[in-house]
């Protein structure tokens, strides 16, 4: 059949190479964990994760020891890099998230493949969220005390502020995330287990995979807490994402004050999510070769689920310019044309560009075969959501009510080095995750190959 | 008679070890268990059938409890050891303590049932007889192994290698104890 623009991947197509089996794709994908020496790639990956890692090590030992002042925040805009990436990083995970468990419950047979990168990309993410705030503290060795736990001081946190119920959120979305994976990799470490020929990675997977046998009474209990587990999380990530939101809807700020803000993080958290992805979906097909496990069929499907949030960002869009042109606040319209025109006009037009007008090439079904146009689509709309996330965190502290407070942001060195520390730390986790763990949930695509075979 | 855990049969396709234990059951059999690379179905109703429901019940339980304990120390803190007048709001304000419940509510649920999907499965046990058996190692792979354990009232090696045989097993092996 001709490849033509148009074409769409006919409905019967196979999710999975026809040629792999249950033997290859053990194989395939637990030689990965267990080869003796990594590949040249991953080496050089790696190292300059590493690089990057320790640029945020370097630039928390800084922050630390002078306070917030080295990074670009002052009255009035005192919030920064650090809450916009925070936010963005959070995206990020939520995206993997929603990949995993939303589309478990639809059982659509893309996820299995893809679900171990989802997972393996948010539990990489969200401890980067989770430093950002911890970081814009100012008295960072005392974020414990955000727990309320009974102490000397006879004080408790403030359990009615959003801020606070941001710190539950991530807290409770880091463990049940641990646990979902857990729960989800626990018979893939048993493969490993039994590939493995050298007695250290016996004994290492031997206990990782905790004397996992595959019988009856263990399947019925997996897959049954696995599927509630699904149903929690699905549900859980929108919370979290939309708590999120509530840090700025309960703020008093011009553009901030919006009910719409929890469902529109949502939405970018869709599509930005389901970029990073995409992206680190191709890198792993072609770093590890798995061409017969990640298919065309994946992507296609995933590149549909991100022009989907991208429509869905441009619905927030336009209640974003509707609110503040409809009503009557005259500080609200102010803000608003200071986005469109004003100092950060070349952010709010080249996000809009990147994150809804160029997606909507994956429109075409060409577009959404062709990996390097959607790797590069994907990598644009994370930039975008970026650009979109820190605008929205300064733009509103920059023109308060009062003219004669306004002033603008000017983010230092130390606010890139934060920005390039976590994705090296981001990158750091992951790599080693592609190092010892299996990237593809092999209990799963099992199940679809024996699907694809009695068809 | 040398002590046996039970004796295993290795199938090559997941219809062949439902047939076998659909097979087995109707020959009377009762302590069966199933090795598989993956949850075949109509497997495990023929292996333990009946409804499951003590994982979810747990869960379930595991919200109530979760949900309760977070909204008493929030009530604790915002109500009874340190009351904050915030702009006269009730010192019992649920609807602002109805994230972190909401929140950790769910935690709970999902650690009961992470932890009861352990235990329930006996795990973490790193050794169990079966591990010795060489024809299991495939059984996390791309084999599908079926086990009569030596627990069973008409366990009798010569008959059951036998029927294994009649069935199309691949391998039959004798497990240790």
């Amino acid at each position: 059949m001709a490849m033509t623009l148009t074409n769409e991947l006919p409905p019967d197509a196979p999710v999975v190479a026809p040629d792999l089996t249950l033997t290859s794709l053990s194989e395939e994908v637990s030689n990965r964990v267990l080869m003796s020496r990594a590949p040249l790639w991953w080496l050089v990956g790696f190292g300059i994760s590493f690089a990057l890692f320790t640029v945020l090590v370097i630039q928390m030992a800084w922050l630390f020891i002078n306070g917030i002042g080295v990074w670009g925040v002052e009255i009035p805009v005192a919030w920064g890099f650090a809450i916009a990436e925070y936010v963005w990083w959070i995206a990020l995970a939520s995206g993997g998230t929603i990949v995993s468990a939303l589309f478990f419950l639809t059982r659509s047979p893309w996820r299995s493949a893809t679900n171990r990168i989802a997972e393996s990309m948010l539990l990489s993410a969200a401890p980067c969220a989770g430093l950002m705030p911890i970081m814009h503290l100012g008295r960072p060795g005392l974020f414990y005390w955000l727990f309320p736990y009974s102490n000397v001081m006879g004080v408790w946190p403030q359990m009615r502020s959003p801020l606070l119920w941001d710190f539950v959120c991530l807290l409770c979305y880091i463990l049940m995330s641990a646990m979902y994976y857990y729960a989800g990799i626990l018979p893939d470490l048993a493969t490993v287990r039994d590939l493995a020929t050298t007695r250290s990675k016996q004994i290492l997977y031997g206990v990782l995979s905790l004397g996992w046998r595959g019988s009856v009474a263990q399947w019925q209990n997996q897959r049954v807490v696995y599927a509630i587990m699904s149903a929690i999380m699905a549900p859980m990530v929108i919370s979290v994402h939309s708590v999120v939101g509530l840090d700025y809807a309960g703020g008093l700020t011009p553009g901030w004050h919006d009910t719409q803000f929890p469902p529109y993080f949502f939405f970018g958290a869709v599509v930005s999510g389901t970029a990073v992805i995409i992206m680190l979906t191709i890198l792993v097909r072609w770093g590890y070769s798995l061409q017969k496990v990640l298919t065309e069929y994946h992507l296609n499907a995933m590149a549909k689920v991100m022009l989907v949030g991208s429509l869905m960002l441009s619905y927030a869009y336009v209640w974003e310019a509707f609110g503040p042109l409809y009503g009557s606040g005259v500080a609200d319209k102010t803000e608003f044309y200071q986005r469109l025109f004003g100092f950060t006009a070349p952010l709010f037009w080249s996000e809009k560009i990147l994150t809804v007008v160029i997606p909507q090439l994956l429109w075409f079904p060409a577009v959404r075969r062709n990996q390097l146009i959607l790797f590069l689509i994907s990598g644009g709309i994370i930039v975008g959501m970026w650009q979109e996330r820190f605008m929205f965190t300064t733009a509103s502290l920059e023109h308060n009510y009062m003219p004669s407070y306004w002033g603008y942001f000017y983010p230092s060195l130390w606010d890139w080095a934060a920005l390039a520390g976590t994705i090296g730390l981001f990158l750091t986790s992951f790599f080693l995750f592609l190092r010892f763990a299996p990237i593809v949930s092999l209990a799963e695509v099992r199940e679809i190959i024996e699907e694809e075979r009695s068809k | 008679m040398k002590d046996l855990f039970g004796i295993i049969a290795v199938f090559r396709t997941p219809d062949a070890v439902t047939n076998a234990a659909a097979h087995l059951r109707q020959s009377g059999y009762s302590a069966i268990d199933a090795y598989t690379p993956y949850a075949v179905e109509r497997l495990d109703r023929i292996i333990r059938p009946g409804t499951k429901v003590f994982l979810p019940l747990l869960m379930f339980a595991g919200a109530v409890v979760g949900a309760a304990f977070a909204y008493w120390i929030q009530y604790w803190d915002e109500a009874l050891s340190y009351p904050l007048n915030v702009g006269g709001r009730p010192y019992n304000s649920w609807p602002a303590f109805a994230v972190s419940t909401f929140e950790f509510m769910l935690l709970a649920a999902v650690a009961a049932g992470f932890f009861g999907m352990l235990a329930a499965s006996r795990l973490p046990r790193l050794y169990h007889p079966i591990f010795a058996a060489k024809a299991f190692e495939r059984a996390s792979r791309d084999r599908f192994v079926i086990c009569i354990e030596a627990t069973d009232p008409s366990f009798d090696p010569a008959s059951i290698r036998a029927l294994f045989e009649q069935l199309g097993a691949e391998r039959i092996e004798e497990v240790p104890a």
